[in-house]
């Protein structure tokens, strides 16, 4: 016996248009794990997904899926969340997907603490136009729009969804599936926005001219400038700098989930009073 | 959980379909179970082989780090898997070191 991911999967679309060896593969897998783990029936579930390589998510996996406009995973997947609040929704975005373009979508859907799962498949690039810079592209590196070395400096998504107040806030990578695993089924029992910023290995459009050329060097890379929170928070401020912490870095059970006080909205016009939170 | 029948006696075997031939499979393994073989049919050249399935401590870890559903390992419950030999981690590590192909090849 093993485990069958083809019930999950529209079999007749494998295999993947991905890459060889790209980290999108890995993190649907986690995925499909995470949910068949959690008994999550595929008609209780919806995934959205934008654009991009992340964007396929959704033509892979076999429940109900939208795939939506450049950026807009978050608008879409607030209204599926607010029309359906008993059921689960899961957006998969990229970097540039959901922090460039989206970037407005992802803060107020973090500030609204509604139930839903992002994915964010961080891979540092824009990888389906072909290695355009991105918001988290490492100062330094190559990339087509900056061939001498990109100057902008890179930001940390787990820094804003904690800024806009996401109540569940997590960082892994791909060289981790078992980790991977586990943090997905943390994040989709948790109630409220669960922000997953998974670091994903683009060794075609990264590493092609970044000296990194096959999967192996992308992921040993990924590895390099990554250290678990446990060993993070033990670090000086020297010692942190180019590296970012993985594991849960934020859950908040406490916080007030959006569709829920939205019942509570319906509850005050019905009986001509004021919200109460 | 919904599961798949494994061929019998079978500790890992793969969907050569779905193989894009990436080596991250191979360059996980600790027991030098996985090697690439050249295959003109295949877009970067090589297919996935299993060489030494005796060799296999059923750790999972080729069928979790593979992105294309191309891999699976059996049920420990099913399969009596082998335990880490010295000899085992010398061919992996000389797998790796010839760039992840068969070895003689």
């Amino acid at each position: 016996m093993a485990f069958n991911y083809d019930e999950y999967l529209r079999t007749d679309k494998m295999p993947t248009l991905w890459c060889w060896g790209c980290g999108d593969g890995v993190i649907l897998k986690a995925f499909i794990r995470a949910i068949d783990k959690l008994g999550i029936k595929k008609d209780d579930m919806c995934v959205v997904s934008g654009i991009g390589c992340s964007g396929r998510f959704s033509s892979y996996i076999d429940c109900n899926t939208v795939h939506t406009t450049h950026g807009r995973t978050v608008a879409y997947a607030t209204g599926i969340k607010m029309a359906n609040p008993d059921k689960h929704v899961f957006c998969i975005a990229g970097d540039g997907d959901g922090l460039a373009i989206g970037g407005n979508h992802t803060i107020h859907g973090c500030r609204r603490n509604i139930d839903i799962n992002l994915i964010l498949i961080n891979n540092f690039i824009y990888g389906l136009t072909n290695s355009q810079t991105s918001p988290t592209t490492p100062q330094g590196m190559w990339t087509v729009t900056m061939k001498r070395g990109n100057i902008d400096p890179t930001f940390d998504a787990c820094k804003l969804a904690e800024g806009a107040g996401a109540s569940f806030i997590a960082r892994e990578k791909v060289s981790e599936p078992r980790k991977l695993e586990k943090v997905f089924v943390e994040a989709f029992k948790h109630k409220g926005f669960s922000f997953i910023d998974v670091f994903s290995n683009c060794h075609i459009n990264l590493g092609r001219k970044n000296k990194m050329a096959n999967a192996m060097e992308n992921l040993d890379w990924i590895d390099q400038i990554t250290v678990s929170k446990k060993k993070y928070d033990a670090m000086s401020e020297e010692e942190r700098k180019g590296l970012f912490p993985t594991g849960i870095l934020k859950q908040d059970e406490e916080a007030l989930e959006y569709t829920a006080m939205y019942e509570k909205v319906k509850e005050a016009w019905q009986n001509n009073t004021k919200v109460e939170l | 959980m919904s599961l798949m029948k494994a061929p019998e006696n079978t500790p890992v075997w793969t969907n050569e379909n779905n193989c894009k031939a990436c080596d991250i499979c191979v360059s996980v393994c600790p027991a030098g179970v996985l090697a690439m073989r050249p295959d003109p049919h295949s877009v970067l050249g090589a297919m996935i082989t299993i060489i030494a399935p005796e060799s296999c401590i059923g750790c999972n870890e080729c069928e979790l780090s593979c992105p294309d559903f191309a891999i699976y390992v059996a049920d420990k419950k099913e399969y009596k898997f082998a335990k880490l030999t010295d000899q085992a981690k010398e061919r992996a590590k000389k797998i790796a070191e010839n760039n992840y192909m068969v070895l003689g090849a």
